[in-house]
């Protein structure tokens, strides 16, 4: 079990939960099974248990339902709080948008609140609905992250800025893996909050932008009204996978 | 698989029940196949699964022990009882010496 191999085999089992990887690796040892035939025995059982896994529609929920859409929007979202950041400290732009010092904290404040209130409700469904396939998840999020870095080009923003929703979303996910189902009254507390908290975006907004705005806001929205739907759910339905 | 793990009583965990497997059916059972079984009829109630000790021989790795629950042992007697009545009449079946 010590060779270079055998480590090698050991390195592949990590793809299994604890427990199993100590009872197959043991197996295996057991029955005196060759490096090759344990690599593929190995492999063989971490593929059959991923494909068990996406049986369900959970893992299809956290990684294409949330993951890849929200990162999108949610790169959008820290973009405008970047720019009302920005325009903060420039009381040229201040002037120009028709705002005053305070009017343009509080904008950047009411950004910033639903941005941190959209990212971790997605985190949170994606670590509670999923959790381990978590991995495939986060893989699906980054990529949407790594096209737009390779092409955001605005001179005066880091390209870091497309990246401010990750803190709470990551945050989000943390939560979602530790405590699986928020409390009921939590839960539609933040529905509702996030749910407020888009009304001054639909009236600033206008004709056709209004419209995707509004299905935006709702689309980043959604995950907040699921917590709130599921919290109502008895506790077995919702801490599977 | 039931069956298998019941045949080993209180020594039936994923090595040993693999090797019966093996033995009696003279095929090959990857370990693929077999956790995903045991996990599979654990969900429906039919084996209860626990991490045993561990042995020198497995390079000090733990075991993971099966038994076959009560529900198990009934859904094995009514499976076997079924392949034995829809196998009667046919041809492999030995014929058992009629009455009369």
């Amino acid at each position: 079990m010590t060779s270079l191999k055998w480590s090698c085999v050991e390195l592949v089992a990590h793809l299994l939960e604890r427990g199993e990887r100590e009872a197959a690796l043991g197996d295996l040892a057991e029955a005196r099974e060759s490096v090759w035939n344990a690599l593929l025995g190995i492999v063989g059982l971490g593929v059959r248990r991923q494909v068990l896994l996406w049986k369900s529609w959970r893992p299809w929920l956290a990684g294409f339902g949330i993951a890849v859409p929200s990162s999108f929007l949610l790169m959008g979202v820290s973009v405008s709080v970047s720019w009302s950041y920005q325009r903060l400290l420039c009381p040229e732009l201040l002037k120009a948008a028709s705002l005053t010092s305070s009017s343009g904290l509080l904008v950047l404040l009411w950004q910033a609140l639903l941005l941190i209130g959209w990212a971790w409700s997605g985190g949170f469904v994606v670590g509670s609905t999923s959790r381990r396939t978590l991995g495939v998840s986060a893989l699906l999020c980054y990529a949407p992250c790594l096209f737009c870095l390779s092409r955001f080009r605005v001179e005066s923003m880091s390209r870091l800025c497309l990246l401010l929703f990750l803190a709470p979303a990551i945050w989000g996910v943390r939560q979602g893996l530790r405590i699986a189902r928020l409390n009921p009254w939590l839960a539609f507390a933040l529905a509702f909050a996030v749910t407020v908290l888009m009304i001054p975006l639909w009236s600033v907004a206008h004709g056709s932008w209004k419209v995707s705005q509004m299905n935006l806001s709702w689309a980043l929205s959604l995950p907040a009204w699921y917590l709130a739907m599921t919290s109502l759910k008895p506790a077995q339905v919702t801490a599977r996978n | 698989m039931i069956t298998a793990a019941a045949a080993l009583g209180d020594e039936a965990y994923g090595a040993a029940i693999r090797q019966q497997l093996e033995e009696t059916t003279g095929h090959k059972c990857s370990i693929g196949a077999l956790y995903t079984t045991i996990e599979r009829l654990e969900n429906k109630g039919l084996l209860k699964t626990w991490m045993g000790e561990a042995t020198p021989q497995r390079g000090g790795r733990a075991k993971r022990m099966v038994r076959v629950t009560p529900k198990g042992v009934l859904a094995a007697k009514n499976f076997y009882d079924a392949v034995i009545r829809v196998s009667r009449g046919a041809s492999w079946v030995p014929r058992t010496g009629s009455a009369g």
